[in-house]
């Protein structure tokens, strides 16, 4: 089942939530919709589940145009940031609902609902919990009677919104690992809305970065992460550094000027060396400002002598060890590996 | 540590450094308790006593008269009519407020708290103004001067001020916030998750108002029910001037205790007072009943 949204634009009163957005998701995938808050990633979610009516554009579910199908019709699967569980349903009743509210010539029996409940609670390991109500269950325990409840109905396609948003770390962690686990499973297509870059790119199998309204870069997490398309999915996966040029010992392939000065590059702080500063290295002159050796990697963060600008550096243990350095040292900066992305200037 | 005094040490462990000392705690306890005798449990003493004066059979001679039943009856007819109809409009008016949002909300709000603003007196002469043979509809409600409006109601000898429908509307308007108000913070808070998970897992508007969201508004509905009773059962400000305290025909039961005290008949008085003490004892005790059963519903909900 393949998720198409065309051209959606929405705006709430004066607000603008989406501007001509286009969203293609294959059939079997997991997909990601990232951004920062006010990006409109949810608005998006909810008008491809029907709970929102988008002002322009449509949505098609499997090459079927849904824009006008209401949202109970659309056979989608949402499952809500705060799970919105029926707190005064047990957790049976609360999956079984999409299966009783049906139209009776639609409704299965009563032992077939019972039948499905039982399996699906199974399924989301809760077997033992059906008699029980919402407050008497966990967080990740309602996220999972909250997954089993969407998918009573049959879903085509399962939308979660901010699926591990309100988990404790520990928690988010193990569940969004056995999500995946679970869609490779069950196969359903899924698009889910994260503000977490780390989750975004551990489990899905495709990322849309969202910011501001419009959708940024579409990829894998690898080719987001490796090679954004803007500054914004630069900075807004993982960390990176903005380096001012010109930068020694750098030759930008083409010209990167803008009208504001000579331009700029973005160099991730594991793509940049270090060495003791030393008469004939070629590299930018900088000090070590501070330096934070607890973990696998070591930070360090420096200051360029040209413009004082910081500069993060990400070394390995061993890297760092090999270079016996202190804060105040003076050293040579060099870029490993870089992406240029020309800016778009400031209006 | 040596320099402090070992009976200030003993007063630091033996009282706790948020209790106050013992004679402040006792004479707060008095005056709190003193205070709740002197203006709740004294008058409603006193309305027994006095209806009582005569003794028992005293007490039921007034209240078997036929004036004071008549007054029960209609009493209970327009809190009959009354409370159904604001518990409709209450739901109603609070759905709309708590779970869409749209223009001119904020004026209907208003709209709702004005029978709160507004003192019941002049409530009741609005009705007259708008109803009253020299009123807005005075005119139209005169049979005769509409061909067939007015002889219709003619034919039928329907009065609104000075009569039953009169009483009934001043009722309603007086009673008309309660449940609304009491409705509106609970689902607001609650919000519009649930309804739209229902929404999205196929159930119809009359569904999701069903078996989402009356359920979970069900125990305030029930308290916003009781406390729209007890008000439309006491109202005496409105009623009384749309009534026109006709004996055995247009008096409820605190109109009829107006009119018996005024005619210094006391014991008669009080033992119609005792009746509508009654009812809003009974309608307390249910209170107290719904938010005990609410209150372990949530601790059954909570506990393991």
């Amino acid at each position: 089942m393949s998720v198409l949204a065309a051209h959606i634009t929405k705006h709430f009163g004066a607000y603008c939530a989406l501007d001509d957005v286009c969203l293609n998701v294959g059939t079997g995938k997991l997909v990601a919709l990232l951004g920062p808050s006010g990006s409109g990633k949810t608005t998006l979610l909810r008008i491809i589940a029907g709970l929102e009516h988008a002002d322009a554009g449509c949505v098609a579910l499997h090459g079927v145009d849904v824009t006008r199908t209401p949202a109970g019709k659309r056979r989608v699967g949402f499952v809500f940031q705060h799970y919105a569980l029926f707190r005064h349903m047990t957790v049976n009743e609360n999956v079984a609902f999409g299966l009783e509210v049906r139209s009776r010539s639609e409704r299965l029996s009563k032992p077939e609902i019972e039948d499905r409940v039982r399996s699906l609670l199974k399924r989301v390991q809760l077997e033992d919990f059906g008699a029980r109500f919402p407050s008497q269950l966990s967080g990740g325990q309602q996220q999972r009677v909250a997954l089993a409840r969407a998918l009573a109905v049959e879903p085509k396609v399962l939308l979660l919104d901010e699926p591990f948003g309100a988990l404790d770390a520990r928690v988010r962690k193990d569940l969004r690992r056995w999500l995946r686990h679970f869609h490779d499973e069950i196969g359903l297509t899924t698009v889910f809305v994260t503000h977490d870059q780390e989750e975004a790119l551990e489990i899905a199998d495709e990322v849309v970065v969202m910011n501001d309204t419009r959708i940024e870069q579409v990829g894998t997490p690898q080719e987001v992460y490796d090679r954004p398309a803007t500054p914004f999915v630069y900075r807004f996966l993982g960390n990176v550094n903005r380096l001012g040029l010109p930068w020694r010992g750098y030759e930008p392939e083409s010209s990167l000027a803008t009208p504001d000065g000579p331009g700029a590059i973005f160099v991730r702080p594991h793509d940049l060396t270090i060495n003791r500063y030393s008469v004939g290295l070629v590299g930018e002159a900088g000090l070590i400002r501070n330096i934070h050796a607890a973990g696998a990697r070591v930070s360090l963060a420096c200051e360029r002598s040209f413009d004082a600008a910081p500069v993060d550096v990400e070394l390995s243990r061993a890297e760092f060890d090999t270079l016996k350095i202190r804060v105040g040292d003076p050293v040579l900066l060099r870029i490993r590996r870089n992406k240029t992305l020309r800016e778009e200037y400031a209006i | 540590m040596a320099a402090i005094p070992s009976r200030h040490l003993a007063r630091r462990a033996s009282g706790s450094a948020t209790t106050d000392p013992l004679w402040a705690r006792l004479a707060l306890t008095a005056l709190a308790l003193a205070f709740v005798a002197l203006f709740l449990v004294l008058p409603l003493a006193a309305v027994f006593t006095e209806a009582l004066r005569r003794g028992l059979g005293a007490y039921f001679a007034a209240l078997a008269e036929p004036d004071a039943f008549a007054a029960l009856r209609l009493t209970i007819l327009a809190a009959a009519i009354a409370v159904p109809a604001n518990l409709v409009f209450g739901i109603a008016a609070a759905w709309a407020v708590a779970k869409f949002s749209f223009r001119g909300k904020s004026v209907l709000l208003t709209l709702i708290d004005l029978p709160f603003a507004v003192s019941p007196v002049i409530s009741g002469l609005i009705y007259v103004l708008l109803f009253g043979l020299q009123g807005w509809f005075g005119p139209c409600l005169a049979a005769g001067n509409h061909p067939w409006l007015g002889a219709w109601i003619d034919a039928r000898d329907i009065q609104i001020v000075f009569a039953v429908p009169g009483i009934v509307l001043a009722t309603v308007f007086v009673t008309f916030p309660f449940v609304a108000r009491e409705l509106i913070p609970l689902m607001q808070s609650q919000g519009t998750d649930e309804e739209y998970a229902a929404i999205s897992l196929g159930a119809g508007g009359w569904q999701v108002f069903r078996r989402v969201t009356l359920p979970n508004i069900r125990w305030g509905l029930f308290y916003g029910v009781i406390l729209c009773n007890a008000r439309a059962m006491g109202e005496f400000g409105a009623v009384s001037i749309v009534s026109g305290h006709i004996r055995g025909e247009t008096n409820t039961l605190p109109l009829h205790v107006e009119i018996l005290y005024n005619e210094y008949n006391y014991v008669a008085a009080f033992a119609v007072a005792s009746l509508l003490a009654l009812l809003a004892l009974a309608t307390l005790v249910l209170k107290a009943l719904v938010e005990r059963r609410h209150s372990r519903a949530l601790a059954g909900a909570n506990a393991g």
